[in-house]
């Protein structure tokens, strides 16, 4: 929009700021680029100092060695398991609320919804020990029952969801009840398909979410058999094992997983975060 | 009569759609806010428990770690939002109207260090700040820098977690401005421009005034998330060196997992709901003027 037609001399601000902008970004790629390199390093090259900018080798035994000596491939399991039963769960009860917090009428819904979106504003952390205390007597202490079903409690999928309900012409829902459906099968049948792209954000933003719910995680999975990646490879780093290439790779390992899901799923982040701004 | 029976069915039909997210949302949510607060009244410790009143909360004022925490804890608060409102904006501003694949990739070089998680940057920059053979304390020992061991000396401590802390979430900001800038209708820019305006002119006059409610946004979302910061703490400095790092969310873990201070620590958490609820407030109003 600052180009115009007519050519003029390119703004000196903004080449400086492009500069800067550009060196900051290849800055900031920097430490993931030196893990990643660092991981393929022997226990010898990678604390060699001045160092290797370049990897001279290409050596695969630290990941051999966190996948033999750390139980990482069920780490990476559990990771799993949690993030994704969590994320499906709250898809579900989310998505029926928000339909009824954006198209039903029933008594308290303003006042309910008010309270739902104010604890958006409460990190779930500082209400740990009480959290602990309750989930300890459900008996789901050293569970993945235990990480999965608090993260149910969010507002987020509701706060989310809402705004691509509200967007859906009321019409539509008033015709397909003239025509006889039910309630919960104008829902299932007409609305849910005309979210697809919130439940699509919602999907990818939560599951990256609880992925990485690691505070919660290490208090809760203290068995080696429930540990999760992220805490896993945390603990690696305390380990006495003097090979930085080796926590590295466990670091890498962690990180693997969510490059991966970014890579593919790049828009559907951009407009799952810029869907929560737009409503504040 | 019927009318009644219509509305009750319209009640039971909204309550019946809302019931599965209220009750997690009460089980794990509305129910714990409760039971901290009453469990922040109580001594606890292995043999049971005892009321004692607001005697956690005098204890905490007068525990020097404690105001340790919280002083740093406002710090890391202050520091890392403006400095994440000023960068995001600088970024963003200079980037938003480019050719989309450009911004793209400025884009995500920003956010996937936010995308890997805290635990995994934590990991890698303990790494690089490693005293004895990470990289940032070999190239400051060739700078010939009077400090090698950066977490080790309690004054450069604060910068180094606010730095890393600041480095790994920016990118969430950045996002959020550029979508928010390229929204911004373009005549105001022409109207400008003709007026004679220069670039920095125009992103200080206009971009920046009219893209104010999505950084009132990431204001709240970042005090909120900074609040909380916890893992950069465990993972970098562990607290030190002499609890100078301490943080509010580390020292309410500490007493709870690691001393079993459940009352102490529940009054910490009550702390910091009413300040996350207090902080919020603005946000809140903006909200629910729409």
């Amino acid at each position: 929009m600052f180009r115009r037609k007519n050519k003029r001399k390119r703004d000196k601000y903004d080449v400086i700021a492009n500069v800067i902008v550009i060196f900051f970004a290849l800055l900031s790629l920097f430490p993931l680029y030196w893990l990643i390199t660092s991981s393929f390093k022997n226990s010898a090259d990678v604390v060699k100092m001045p160092p290797d900018w370049f990897p001279t080798t290409f050596n695969i035994n630290n990941y051999i060695d966190v996948f033999s000596n750390q139980p990482a491939l069920k780490w990476a399991m559990n990771s799993v398991v949690v993030s994704l039963v969590a994320t499906i769960a709250l898809i579900i009860v989310s998505s029926l609320a928000a339909y009824a917090f954006s198209k039903l009428q029933f008594r308290g819904k303003n006042i309910i919804f008010i309270i739902f979106i104010s604890s958006l504003m409460v990190p779930k952390e500082v209400l740990i020990v009480p959290l602990y205390r309750i989930v300890d007597n459900l008996g789901m202490v050293n569970t993945l029952h235990g990480m999965i079903w608090p993260n149910v409690a969010t507002a987020f999928g509701v706060f989310l969801l809402k705004g691509f309900f509200d967007s859906i012409p009321d019409s539509l829902r008033e015709s397909a009840r003239m025509d006889g459906a039910s309630e919960f099968k104008t829902f299932i049948k007409i609305m849910l398909p005309l979210v697809k792209p919130g439940i699509g954000a919602l999907f990818i933003l939560y599951f990256v979410q609880v992925w990485n719910d690691y505070v919660w995680q290490l208090v809760i999975g203290q068995d080696e058999g429930v540990k999760t990646l992220m805490v896993g490879t945390a603990t690696l780093m305390q380990d006495l094992n003097p090979n930085f290439a080796y926590k590295m790779a466990g670091a890498t390992v962690a990180a693997i997983p969510l490059l991966v899901i970014f890579i593919f799923f790049q828009r559907y982040f951009t407009r799952g975060l810029t869907m929560g701004a737009e409503k504040g | 009569m019927k009318k009644n029976h219509h509305a009750l069915k319209r009640n039971l039909t909204g309550y019946l759609f809302i019931t599965p997210q209220l009750f997690f949302f009460c089980l794990f949510l509305v129910y714990p806010i409760f039971e901290g607060i009453r469990l922040s009244l109580y001594k606890i410790n292995y043999q049971g428990m005892s009321f004692i009143g607001l005697e956690n909360y005098k204890a905490l004022f007068s525990n020097p770690v404690f105001m340790k925490a919280t002083v740093n804890t406002i710090i890391f608060v202050i520091a890392i939002v403006a400095l994440t409102v000023v960068f995001a904006l600088f970024v963003a501003s200079a980037i938003f109207d480019k050719n989309a694949k450009y911004v793209s990739f400025i884009r995500g070089s920003y956010y996937i260090p936010v995308m890997v998680s805290m635990v995994v940057m934590s990991m890698i920059w303990s790494f690089l700040l490693n005293p004895a053979n990470g990289l940032i304390p070999f190239l400051a020992r060739e700078l010939e820098l009077p400090v090698v061991n950066f977490l080790g000396d309690k004054n450069l401590v604060l910068p180094v977690v606010i730095f890393v802390t600041f480095a790994t979430n920016v990118g969430q900001a950045i996002i959020l401005y550029i979508a928010a800038m390229i929204g911004v209708p373009k005549e105001l820019f022409e109207a400008a421009e003709i007026d004679g305006a220069n670039r920095r002119q125009v992103i200080l006059k206009i971009l920046v005034p009219s893209v104010k409610p999505i950084t009132l946004y990431i204001i709240i979302i970042n005090i909120i998330a900074v609040l909380k910061i916890f893992v950069v703490i465990q993972l970098l400095t562990g607290g030190g060196p002499n609890n100078a790092s301490t943080t509010l969310m580390y020292f309410l873990y500490n007493n709870a997992f690691k001393y079993n201070q459940l009352g102490i620590a529940s009054a910490v958490g009550v702390i910091m709901f009413i300040i996350a609820l207090l902080l919020s407030i603005p946000q809140l109003r903006a909200m629910f003027k729409k």
